[in-house]
């Protein structure tokens, strides 16, 4: 099979945050929950002040440590080598949170079907829709769109970007566009050092 | 109530009955909390994807440490053959698989989605240290079981016995609780040195409440452990604190001394959001109880040996609250581009929820003291009936 993989290059990326919505409306994430996120950081003063942005969400590590922490194999590898859940072999222990390096991780701390977007109002149709997908007390976080890759079609956040900064596709074929788009931009995993080996790839990540 | 009027019939004091009532009120309370956080639409407590363990885990350490170290000192006396120490070993096996359970229950409010637990028993994942806590967790509890029955019939040769497989199942119960930690690669936590700080920690702090609970009881006129005993104790106590604080100090000198990433760490231990339960440790439940404990004539007062106890068994928690929550203040060994320098400053406008750090609520709170008095006043009826009925024993 395939082992489906992202490049994100920072390079062209603008911190729209598009992604994190698109993210949200294609999978219905309960409120406060971000299966992708942007993070923005400022560093120094002015006038060498410099604003940082980085979209992460789930790097679906090959040496993942959320899957060796799991005690009941919920978190494990699929036949495309990303890292899913199965919501019904999760117990709620948060092992695999406090393993993650890279904060992708959520638990469903609410119940979904009494949780709301927006505070003091009721639930919206949206939300009363998808709030089934989503039991309380699992951990949840990205499945790199499952279902629309399985369609033939790109993940959501991939599709959405408006600068094309983000690319998907199968790591382990060489003349794939993002296996290539890699290669010739130098980019690189973040904290590779802890070898977990993601397949997500950043490309003008600062040293 | 009954089991209460059967052991006032025999010949020590019964269980008091002022005290029942109070720790059955705090149960049911603890209780209805805990139903009430599984029946509520939304988390009542303090934990957020930033520090997903709170109070539960904290405490869930603390007590399989308790439990360990009861099991430690009263297998030990077999296994070494200290005479003296045997007088104590089913007050501390008592101890120890109250403990234990104690712990368990901790581990069970702390799941969100216990209506899956089962699955640990089906499809466990076998390098999962959680696997391996439950595996071992079990394999101590029913060695406790098995120890408390041979006691109580006096099987001297089978206690003997039991005991040479206990000793390494109570030091491999905390290690493998450390491994939980311990094993994360991203964390502070990551540090070959944590299984035997839980050990040691484990016999300080599971000594010295055997110590308080040996002095409750000989109080409550259910047994006499008698001044030299406790005094031999102590010194033992002061042993294990010398040994803790020496492990820790390794430790600590190991992530500031490079002064590179983990130093930020150590600055949150020392000077920074765990710092109080730091010093709090260090001076009140190390240096104080050593000072105290380490000369002779302070063992043989009771009372300085009572305040030592207490303060090393409170210590041993502040270094569970320390431990686990510098883990999520500065969460990891290397400087993190996913973590930007204002996340832990608890900027509310963070997406994703990923700012604020942690505070246990009331709802947390009320369960933890729930479940602390079920296993005390488990305790209690326990020692009641045993320790009462090996008495008449000898009597007879």
């Amino acid at each position: 099979m395939a082992h489906y993989g992202m490049l994100i290059d920072l390079n062209t990326c603008v911190g729209c945050a598009a992604c994190a919505v698109a993210c949200k409306i294609q999978n219905g994430t309960p409120a406060e929950m971000y299966w992708c996120k942007v993070i923005y950081d400022e560093e120094g003063t002015y006038p060498h002040a410099k604003k940082r942005v980085l979209p992460v969400s789930c790097q679906h590590c090959e040496n993942a440590p959320c899957v060796r922490a799991c005690p009941t194999g919920a978190s494990h590898y699929d036949e495309n080598r990303n890292v899913q859940i199965d919501y019904d072999r999760c117990i709620g222990c948060r092992n695999c949170m406090a393993a993650c390096p890279y904060e992708a991780r959520s638990c469903n701390w609410d119940d979904p079907a009494t949780n709301t977007y927006f505070k003091g109002f009721e639930q919206t149709p949206f939300e009363t829709a998808h709030a089934s997908k989503h039991p309380r007390g699992v951990v949840e976080k990205c499945v790199l769109c499952r279902d629309r890759v399985s369609e033939g079609k790109r993940p959501a956040c991939v599709q959405t970007c408006i600068t094309e900064s983000r690319y998907f596709g199968d790591l382990d074929d060489p003349d794939s566009t993002v296996s290539k788009k890699i290669r010739e931009l130098g980019a690189r995993p973040l904290l590779e050092s802890y070898g977990t080996k993601p397949a997500l790839y950043y490309a003008g990540l600062e040293e | 109530m009954s089991n209460v009027k059967t052991s006032a019939a025999g010949a020590h004091k019964p269980l008091p009955r002022a005290l029942i009532i109070v720790l059955a009120v705090l149960t049911a309370i603890g209780l209805g909390c805990w139903f009430y956080s599984l029946a509520a639409g939304l988390e009542v407590g303090g934990v957020s994807n930033v520090s997903p363990w709170g109070i539960y885990i904290t405490v869930f350490m603390t007590f399989v440490g308790l439990s360990a170290g009861g099991l430690i000192v009263a297998s030990s006396a077999h296994v070494f053959n200290i005479e003296p120490f045997k007088k104590v070993a089913l007050p501390a096996v008592i101890m120890s698989t109250v403990c234990i359970c104690a712990a368990l229950g901790f581990i069970i409010v702390d799941l969100r989605n216990p209506a899956n637990m089962w699955r640990l028993f089906t499809g466990p994942n076998p390098v999962s240290p959680l696997t391996w806590d439950v595996i071992v967790i079990f394999t101590y509890l029913v060695i406790n079981i098995i120890d408390i029955v041979l006691l109580v019939r006096g099987d001297e040769r089978k206690v003997s016995i039991l005991s040479r497989i206990a000793l390494p199942v109570a030091i491999l119960v905390h290690s493998v609780t450390a491994w939980i930690f311990s094993l994360q690669v991203a964390r502070t936590w990551y540090t070959a040195i944590m299984a035997p700080i839980f050990v040691v920690s484990a016999c300080d702090s599971g000594l010295a409440l055997l110590i308080l609970g040996l002095v409750c009881l000989e109080a409550l006129g259910w047994f006499t452990a008698g001044r030299e005993l406790i005094k031999s104790l102590a010194g033992l106590l002061a042993t294990f604190i010398a040994v803790d604080a020496f492990l820790i100090a390794c430790e600590l000198l190991t992530m500031g001394y490079p002064g590179a990433a983990e130093a930020e760490a150590l600055s949150v231990i020392l000077t920074g959001a765990a710092a109080p339960y730091f010093w709090l440790e260090a001076i009140g439940g190390l240096l104080i109880p050593f000072c105290i404990l380490v000369f002779a004539k302070n063992r043989e007062n009771t009372t300085l040996v009572v305040v030592s106890s207490a303060l090393v068994v409170l210590g041993v928690l502040c270094k569970r609250v320390w431990l686990l929550f510098s883990g999520f203040a500065a969460p990891y060994a290397e400087n993190s581009p996913v973590v930007p320098g204002w996340l832990h400053a608890g900027d509310a406008a963070s997406m994703g929820g990923l700012a604020g750090f942690y505070a246990p609520s009331v709802f947390e709170i009320l369960v933890t003291i729930g479940i602390v008095a079920l296993f005390t006043l488990v305790f209690l009826v326990l020692c009641n009936k045993l320790l009462g009925a090996r008495a008449e024993a000898n009597t007879q």
